[in-house]
Formats: structure tokens, sequence, C-alpha cells
């Protein structure tokens, strides 16, 4: 781009800054800006100049339907950080939450432990590369499920985990149990008692409190895996 | 409204890609979001041509933002820049000024238009360079001569094009043209001497 004439250079960033830098003269500028450093060092100059402090006054609220168009369109779900992995999400998990915790886990450690039957591993869950894994036993009678997760997984408020049972020749999921973590242990219900064969896989979503309304899974899957026992 | 270097950090953020930028641009758009569309309504004058900008100026905000350089520019600066170039585009295509007929409507007034649309006043968290440079801006807009502020201004707000400008100010256009030429170099000069920069 031509801008060795003095004062052309200055001429053109005052104009492009103004708005009268207008078709195929600000696409030239624009490829300058883009191509020579010294147009973008001397517009950045300028705008070092003039500062705009908008007034308040010219504040105008977008309608919320732009933000959900935007987010959709732009993709912006594969660069959000995980819920359990926000900052918020923990400092949300309160003092008092912590304490049940213990508690529960106290609770836990000095109740008689139940002669427990021998678990038979089935089957792993995972989601995210490097994300906690989710064991899968069953009872050698069918009726007990437990998992344990390598690392732990809570649910936040105002969430539930679903484990649902895809069968092995397709079909609809259908729902085995409502989660707060994936550290639990829980009786089978008894139309599924059974059908928790090899082939057929295990997924999680996550979904409002109390686990999905419809009766079909509506939350992401976070972890899937399939029954090889 | 949000300082410099929280608005930098967050188109930084958003340029990584990586996980946390969606939170970041959803950050950068809920500050900034309101003032420029502000910005774009006064330029294509329709909420729904505003907002249309406002979308298509978010979406090359994210799309261009690891060509923002923290060195060489200041972050509204350079998103406002995006939204004004897609605001006079859309205005260019839409035949605004035809449509609205917007002789009668524009405000003639720079002085008011200078105050309805920037804050002169001096933040509270801002360093005492802003807010001598924010005093010495609005000194020299007041001492260029009228005609040519008066054409900045018009320019500025409403996006108006030199035949846009001549044709609102009743001049020929090469008249308008020296007045626009002209008074950036004045006030560009005017505010580098009070910085002190050497010419």
């Amino acid at each position: 781009m031509k801008m060795d004439t003095p004062g052309r250079l200055d001429a053109l960033c005052g104009e492009y800054m103004l708005g009268t830098l207008r078709g195929a003269a600000r696409r030239r500028f624009e490829r300058a800006l883009r191509e020579e450093p010294r147009v973008a060092l001397q517009l950045g100059h300028w705008q070092s100049l003039f500062i705009p402090r908008y007034s308040p006054m010219m504040a105008i609220e977008p309608s919320p339907k732009i933000w959900q168009r935007l987010d959709r369109e732009i993709g912006l779900d594969a660069w959000r950080t995980p819920w359990y992995r926000r900052a918020g999400f923990w400092r949300g998990w309160s003092a008092a939450a912590t304490i049940a915790l213990v508690l529960a886990i106290a609770v836990q450690t000095f109740k008689p432990a139940p002669q427990a039957p021998a678990m038979v591993a089935i089957a792993e869950m995972a989601g995210k590369p490097n994300g906690s894994r989710v064991a899968a036993h069953l009872s050698p009678d069918g009726r007990t499920l437990e998992l344990h997760a390598s690392r732990p997984v809570l649910a936040g408020p105002a969430q539930s985990y679903e484990l649902w049972l895809i069968p092995a020749g397709g079909g609809a999921a259908i729902s085995v149990a409502v989660l707060g973590s994936l550290d639990a242990r829980f009786d089978v219900p008894a139309a599924q008692v059974g059908k928790l064969h090899k082939g057929a896989k295990l997924a999680v979503t996550v979904e409002p409190a109390g686990g999905s309304p419809q009766g079909v899974a509506t939350g992401p899957v976070i972890m899937i895996g399939e029954i090889t026992v | 409204m949000a300082d410099d270097q929280e608005l930098r950090k967050l188109l930084l953020r958003a340029a990584a890609r990586d996980e946390g930028s969606a939170e970041a641009f959803e950050r950068l758009y809920k500050l900034c979001a309101p003032l420029l569309l502000g910005v774009a309504q006064r330029i294509v004058r329709r909420r729904e041509l505003a907002e249309e900008v406002l979308h298509d100026g978010f979406a090359a905000i994210w799309r261009t933002a690891a060509t923002f350089s923290p060195f060489a520019a200041q972050p509204m600066a350079w998103m406002a820049t995006i939204v004004r170039n897609r605001a006079i585009d859309v205005r260019a295509s839409h035949d605004v000024a035809r449509v609205d007929s917007y002789h009668d409507t524009l405000d003639d007034d720079p002085d008011g238009a200078l105050d309805r649309l920037f804050d002169w006043s001096p933040g509270a968290d801002e360093g005492e360079d802003k807010r001598r440079s924010a005093q010495w801006v609005r000194n020299c807009l007041a001492e260029l001569k009228g005609a040519e502020r008066q054409a900045l201004v018009l320019a500025y707000e409403h996006g108006l094009s030199h035949g846009d400008l001549a044709q609102h100010l009743r001049k020929p256009l090469g008249t308008v043209k020296s007045w626009v030429r002209r008074g950036l170099e004045n006030l560009r000069t005017c505010v580098e001497s009070c910085m002190g920069v050497a010419p």
C-alpha cells in the first residue's frame, strides 16, 4: 500500500478510525494492517491518543436471543470448562456440604460392615481422556450394582447423574439409577435384573436434580462403557 | 465499565481457544455488548439492524481474536472498530440514509453529541495519564474550527461517509473532505503536543 507520502499513513489511520475510509480503500488498509507492522503500530498510536470511553448513556441492553444465537453458531460449547472443573462449583461446595460428607463417611466407616458377597467387575465407564473412570461391579445375584470412581465425581446442587443401560441389540436406553455421586451402591430395579449382559452398555448423563423428567436422557453423556462380562 | 486490563485478558483468553475460552468470551460480551449495541444503533438507526450488527461484530471478534495485539491496540477501540465497520457496511447496503431521511433527525449540535457519546469525567480506576488524556482530547476538539468538529462528530457518531456529509451539510464534496482531513490532522497534532510527543 502506498503510504510513503508524508502524512499519508496518518491520514489513513485517522479516516479508518473515524469510519470515512470506505470500500476498496478500507480493504487495502486492513490488508496492510495485517501485513505491515508499521501500519498496525501507527494505528495503535492513533487509538492510544483517542481512547473511547463511551458514556454509559449509550448502552442498550441487547435481547438475550443474540447471545444464544451467537453461542450456537460459533460452537462455543467446544471451549467451555466442564462444570466439575469450574472454580465456582467448588467454591459453591459449602462447608456444610463438606461436614455432611465427612459425617456420612464416618457413619459408613463405623457401621459394622455387612457380609457383602463378592462383587464382579462388569464394565468400566470413561468420558474425557484423563477424566475420572468409573468401574461398575455387580453382585453375583445381579441385584446390586456398585460404582467406584477413580476420582470423586459429585453432582452439583441442581444436577443429578443418571445411569442408563443401553441394550446390546440397540433400542431405547433404560434408566437404572439416579445418583448424586458416581461412588454408589444401589439395588438394580427389579425389571432390569438379569439384563446387564455382555455387549450392553452403561452410560451416565447429567440431568436436572432428581433425574430426567421425561424418562429419556436429556443431558449430555459424560461417561460410557461396555459390559464385558 | 470494565477496565482495559480486564478486557485485554478476556480477549487473549478467548483467542487461546482452550478450556475457559467460552466463558471469557461470554464475559466479554456481557461487559461490552450493551455499549457496542448503542454504538451500532446510532449508525444503522434501527434496532433490528443494530442487533444484527452486534451479532456479526461479535462473531468477527471471536473469529479474529488471535489477531488482536495487546501491545498495539486498546481492546475497546479494537472491538469498536470491528462493530462500527460492520454497522457502516450495513448502513450503506440498507440505504439507511434514504429510508430514515436522517437530514431531519440528526442532531447538529456536535458538543451535545460529544457528551452523549463519551464519558469525559475522570474514571475512578484510571491513572493520572489517562484522566489527563481524556481532558486533552476534549479540549483539542473544542479548539477545532466549528465546521471541522461538526464533520468529525457526525461521521463518527452516525457513520456518515464523505458523500453523506456533503449532502447533509449541503457543501461540495471536496470541502467536506478537507474538513475531515484537516480536522483529524489538527486534532492529532493538538493531542500529541499536549502529551509531549515530538511532531
